[in-house]
Parts: structure tokens; C-alpha cells; sequence
């Protein structure tokens, strides 16, 4: 995989302290990385600071890194470690629906922002209902493409756990999914 | 409904099957309404998932910025500034140090015991030579006159250890801090030879501070402060002492060898948790498993590095020698002016009007102190009049009569 051997030349040069090459590397995955716990923290500080945490920690693990993963499935298992272990620790707060939707802070047509908002609030609530591991594989199988074993990997689970979370998962979101989909 | 294949969908989705499970997926999709349906559905929340994640904001800049700041300042060398220290029990070497007290005592109070029975060679003399070195695995006690004991800190040499050997006299490892206060005749040429007595020794002034006060009547003088190798600090001393009058000269030392021997035990005791944590990090296992080595690793990383730092800043105590040294100028008696002749005679004038002024002085003192006492002597004479008198009258009375 090109990507991977591209990921795996900047980790090696981050392992000898090379800056730019940290730079490169958190321009690159940061961003997916952000939105991965962003999703699973439903906090947008919070997903900033673990994005901030992940990458520092790539920084001093990148000697470390085995190489037995593809390195996106190292990084993404460091966030998600990050990410539940930071739900753990503030387990009894719940950040409010509206906190995330009320900043979409991305340039969007009005247009398109009224046809999809009754969709993305629909959507929203449906995964806000789920369990961030469930939102953890959905991200990653969905968005990030990763197969069932890396999934199984960065989540700590059994495989077979990893489908039914998929599985179920679709199934709760069906619901939310259906009616937006009518008026098209 | 729910059929086999249904939890693959997914995967078959994003590309990930391996082709044996693609191609049953693809059996089973093509004869399998329901399935086709619900790989439909998959197909509409990856679109909806994939819409939504769009909106989503990149993370701020900051984020980057932060994440390189935090590079920049490594924690463990932030920390080891102030590193706490390991609690006493936690410090091998100290039990260590407890272990050969112990065998110690037990071996003089042995002899001595033995001695009281009868001469047995010759008497043991515990003397305080201490010596560590890595690779003894086992405590030693030699009842030697010159006793030499052995404490077992370390199970393995490491190889930082191997190359530096820790073999140490324990009179070596002091820490020595002397200070000099000389009273020299002028400071300026004094700060010149004492920065060349510095540089002569391999050392350096560190800290200088000049008092030139404002006020005429003060002393001025410097105050420095020379850091030497340890070595050569009797000599830099007695350098700097012939730059005038020493009025002060004390060294003290503090004895830093069980702070470095503790160091150096738990520097090689990190160093081989460290190995084990990077053998087991390279037999692999699930990722939670690895991530909690990791995090171990990268603890006892910081530990090294914090105790590295305090223990190399410990070795450069005993290596270099601080001496704080005074400077003070000494202030000659200012020599007295030759004055001129009507000065002279002004002075003499002055002076005789002065003797004249003080005997005036002395006399009147005399006259007050005469007329103070007057009335006893007076008062005496009187009474003594009064009975010569009387006892004249007397003695014509008798010669009429």
C-alpha cells in the first residue's frame, strides 16, 4: 500500500526527531484523526486536545512502532484508546446534541445547509444514541475503510465483535436514515 | 432478518473482504433479495456518514502548534529540574547498605566475642571503604585490618555502566564549596589575575559581582564566583590567596556518594525494566496490551531521563568545585600631608592655645573640686582652733593660780 509506505517513511524520520516530517505527518492523519474522536468524544475541545495528545504520543512512540500494523491502524488505535479512556474519566457529563451542531464551522451554501440539516440532525441524534464504540466502528469502517481485523485491532475486541457492532449499528441508524432519504 | 452474509456487508462495502469472502458475498447478492436491501442500506448511511463527516472542521492550527510545542519541551528534562525523590524503601541499594550494616555488626560483635575467648589472628577494624561496582552479585564482608565491603546494588552490569565504571572511593564523592575573602591592595588588577588563575585551572568565573559604592567612605570590593575542577581546587586556592591578605579561607564538603550510589542503582534497575518492556512490546499481542506497555515504557523512559539528569548534575558537584571568593580593597592609612610654615605656626599657635585652654580647664576642675571639699577642712580647723583655745586658756589659768 503506497499510503502505508509513505505513513511508515515519515514515522521513521519522526523516530529520529525530524520536525518537518512530524508536521507532514500530523497535516496528514491529523484531520482524520480529529474527526475519529471528535465522534467518539462528541466534544470539540476535547477531540483537539486528544488529536494534539494522539500526535505527541506518535512522537515519542515512533521508535517504538513495530511495524507489524499498517501504521494508520497503529495511529487510530492510539486515539481510540485516547478517546475512551477520556469518556471514561468524564463519564457522568454529557455534552449537549446542540453544542456540536450549533458550530458547524465549515463554509457550506445556504442551500445545501437547509436541504441537509433536518437529515444531519436526524443522523446526529441517531448516533448520539449509540455507544461510542459502536460510533468508533462506524467511523472507521465506514469513513476510515478499514477491514473487519484492523477494526477488531484498534477497538480491542474480537472480530467477531466488530461485525455485530457494524451490524447493529446499521440497524439503529435505519431508522433515521429512511425517512430523509423519501423526499429525494 | 439477518442472513450470513450480512455482517460482511460492511467490508464488502469499503473494500476490505479478502477474496474468498467477496466472492461469497457476491453469490449470495446475487440470488438474495433481502440482502441485496440491506447492502442498499449500507450504501445510504456510508453516504449520509460520509455527507455529515464533510461538514465536520478540520482541528484548528492551534492543535498542530500545541502538539509541536509539546515536542519541543520533552516533559522528562522539564521535570528533572525538581525530579522527586524515590522514597527511601523504594532505593535497592539502601536495603543494600541496611544488609551489610547488619553483617557487619554481626561479624565484629563475632569476633570480638571470639577474641574474648582467645586470640584469633588479627583484630578485625571496620574501616568505611566503600566500593560498588556492578558486577558483584553477592555481599561480601572481609575481616581484614583494611576492610573493604562490597554492597551488591546492581544484578547486571548495563553497558553505560560497563563503559563508566561506578567503582568508587567514597571519600571521592564530595562536593566541595570553598570561600576566600582577601583584602588585597587594589580589586581591579585583582579581577584580572583571579579570571587568569581561573582559566589556568580549566575553570571559569561564573558570577560577578562588582561593589564599587557610591559613598567614599566604604569599602570596595568584588565578589565572584569560580568554578573549578575539583582536582585542582587546593591549588586554585593557594593562587588566589597571593593575590593579597587572606582574611577568611574555609572549605566545606558535602558528601554526595550515597545520593550517587542510589543513583546509579536506580538508573540500572530502570534500564532493566526498560529491556523487558521493549522485549515484551517486540512479542507483539493486542493493541490495549501493547498500548499499556507502551505507556510503561514511556513512564520509566521519563524516569531514566530525570534521574540521568539529576545524576549527572550530582557527578558535576563532585567533579567541579565552587569557590566564592571576596575581593576587598584595602584602604591605606592616607599619608600625612607636610604642612607648610604659617600652617605650622598656626598649628602651634592652635596648639599652645589649646594646652593654655586645657590647663585653665584643669585648674578651675581643681579649684571647684577644692572648694566642693572646703567645708570639712574648714570646719575641722575651726573645731581644732576652738580647743587649743580652750585648753590654752586652761594652762594660763593654772600659772595665774
Amino acid at each position: 500500500m503506497t499510503d502505508d509506505d509513505e505513513d511508515r517513511r515519515l514515522l521513521a524520520r519522526i523516530a529520529e526527531r525530524d520536525r518537518l516530517a512530524f508536521e507532514t505527518f500530523f497535516r496528514a492523519l491529523g484531520p482524520n484523526i480529529h474527526r475519529f474522536v471528535r465522534e467518539l468524544v462528541r466534544d470539540d475541545g476535547l477531540a483537539e486536545e486528544l488529536t494534539s495528545d494522539v500526535m505527541v504520543e506518535v512522537w515519542r512512540g515512533a521508535g517504538k512502532y513495530g511495524g507489524r500494523s499498517r501504521v494508520r491502524t497503529w495511529v487510530f488505535g492510539i486515539a481510540h484508546h485516547k478517546a475512551i479512556d477520556a469518556l471514561r474519566r468524564r463519564r457522568a457529563t454529557t455534552v449537549p446534541l446542540d453544542d456540536l451542531l450549533a458550530t458547524p464551522s465549515h463554509d457550506e451554501g445556504p442551500e445545501d445547509a437547509a436541504l441537509r440539516d433536518a437529515e444531519r440532525v436526524r443522523l446526529d441524534g441517531a448516533l448520539a444514541a449509540l455507544s461510542a464504540e459502536h460510533r468508533a466502528v462506524l467511523e472507521l469502517t465506514y469513513l476510515e475503510g478499514f477491514s473487519q481485523a484492523e477494526v477488531a485491532a484498534i477497538a480491542s475486541c474480537p472480530v467477531a465483535t466488530v461485525k455485530t457492532r457494524a451490524f447493529y449499528a446499521k440497524q439503529r441508524l435505519r431508522d433515521a436514515l429512511a425517512p430523509a432519504e423519501e423526499p429525494r | 432478518m439477518k442472513h450470513e452474509i450480512a455482517d460482511l456487508l460492511p467490508f464488502y462495502l469499503n473494500g476490505t473482504l479478502d477474496a474468498a469472502e467477496r466472492a461469497r458475498v457476491e453469490t449470495e447478492l446475487a440470488t438474495c433479495v433481502a440482502c441485496s436491501a440491506e447492502l442498499r442500506e449500507h450504501e445510504l448511511l456510508a453516504a449520509a456518514l460520509r455527507a455529515r463527516a464533510d461538514a465536520v472542521a478540520p482541528p484548528s492550527a492551534a492543535g498542530l502548534e500545541r502538539a509541536l510545542a509539546r515536542i519541543d519541551t520533552p516533559p522528562p528534562m522539564v521535570r528533572a529540574v525538581a525530579p522527586p525523590r524515590a522514597p527511601w524503601y523504594a532505593v535497592p541499594a539502601r536495603y543494600a547498605s541496611a544488609a551489610v550494616l547488619v553483617v557487619g555488626f554481626g561479624a565484629v560483635a563475632a569476633a570480638a566475642w571470639r577474641a574474648r575467648e582467645g586470640p584469633v589472628g588479627p583484630q578485625p577494624q571496620p574501616a568505611g571503604v566503600y566500593s560498588v561496582a556492578p558486577t558483584v552479585m553477592e555481599s561480601t564482608v572481609k575481616m581484614l585490618p583494611q576492610t573493604k565491603i562490597k554492597i551488591n546494588t546492581i544484578k547486571e552490569p548495563t553497558p553505560a555502566a560497563a563503559a563508566a565504571p561506578t567503582t568508587v572511593e567514597r571519600q571521592q564523592r564530595l562536593a566541595k564549596r570553598a570561600e576566600l575573602e582577601i583584602v588585597v591592595t587594589s580589586v581591579e588588577p585583582a579581577l584580572h589575575r583571579t579570571q587568569e588563575i581561573a582559566r589556568a585551572a580549566d575553570g571559569a568565573v561564573t558570577a560577578l559581582t562588582d561593589a564599587r559604592p557610591a559613598t567614599p567612605g566604604a569599602l570596595p570590593g568584588a565578589d565572584l564566583t569560580i568554578v573549578v575542577p575539583a582536582q585542582r581546587l587546593d591549588e586554585t586556592l593557594d593562587r588566589l590567596a597571593r593575590l593579597g591578605t587572606v582574611r577568611n579561607r574555609s572549605v566545606t564538603a558535602e558528601d554526595v556518594a550515597d545520593t550517587i550510589v542510589d543513583e546509579e542503582a536506580r538508573l540500572a534497575n530502570l534500564r532493566h525494566e526498560e529491556r523487558d518492556l521493549r522485549a515484551l512490546m517486540d512479542k507483539g499481542g493486542k493493541v490495549d496490551e501493547i498500548l499499556a506497555v507502551q505507556q510503561n515504557l514511556s513512564d520509566v523512559r521519563g524516569q531514566i531521563e530525570q534521574s540521568e539528569a539529576q545524576h549527572a548534575l550530582d557527578l558535576h558537584r563532585v567533579a567541579t568545585s565552587t569557590i566564592a571568593l571576596s575581593l576587598i580593597e584595602e584602604r591605606p592609612n592616607p599619608p600625612a600631608a607636610k604642612p607648610g610654615p604659617t600652617a605650622r605656626i598656626d598649628g602651634a599657635w592652635n596648639n599652645g592655645l589649646s594646652a593654655l585652654a586645657d590647663t585653665l580647664v584643669t585648674l578651675v576642675s581643681a579649684l571647684a573640686f577644692v572648694l566642693a571639699y572646703a567645708p570639712l577642712p574648714l570646719a575641722v580647723a575651726g573645731l581644732t582652733y576652738a580647743i587649743f583655745r580652750v585648753v590654752l586658756r586652761r594652762l594660763q589659768a593654772a600659772r595665774q593660780a
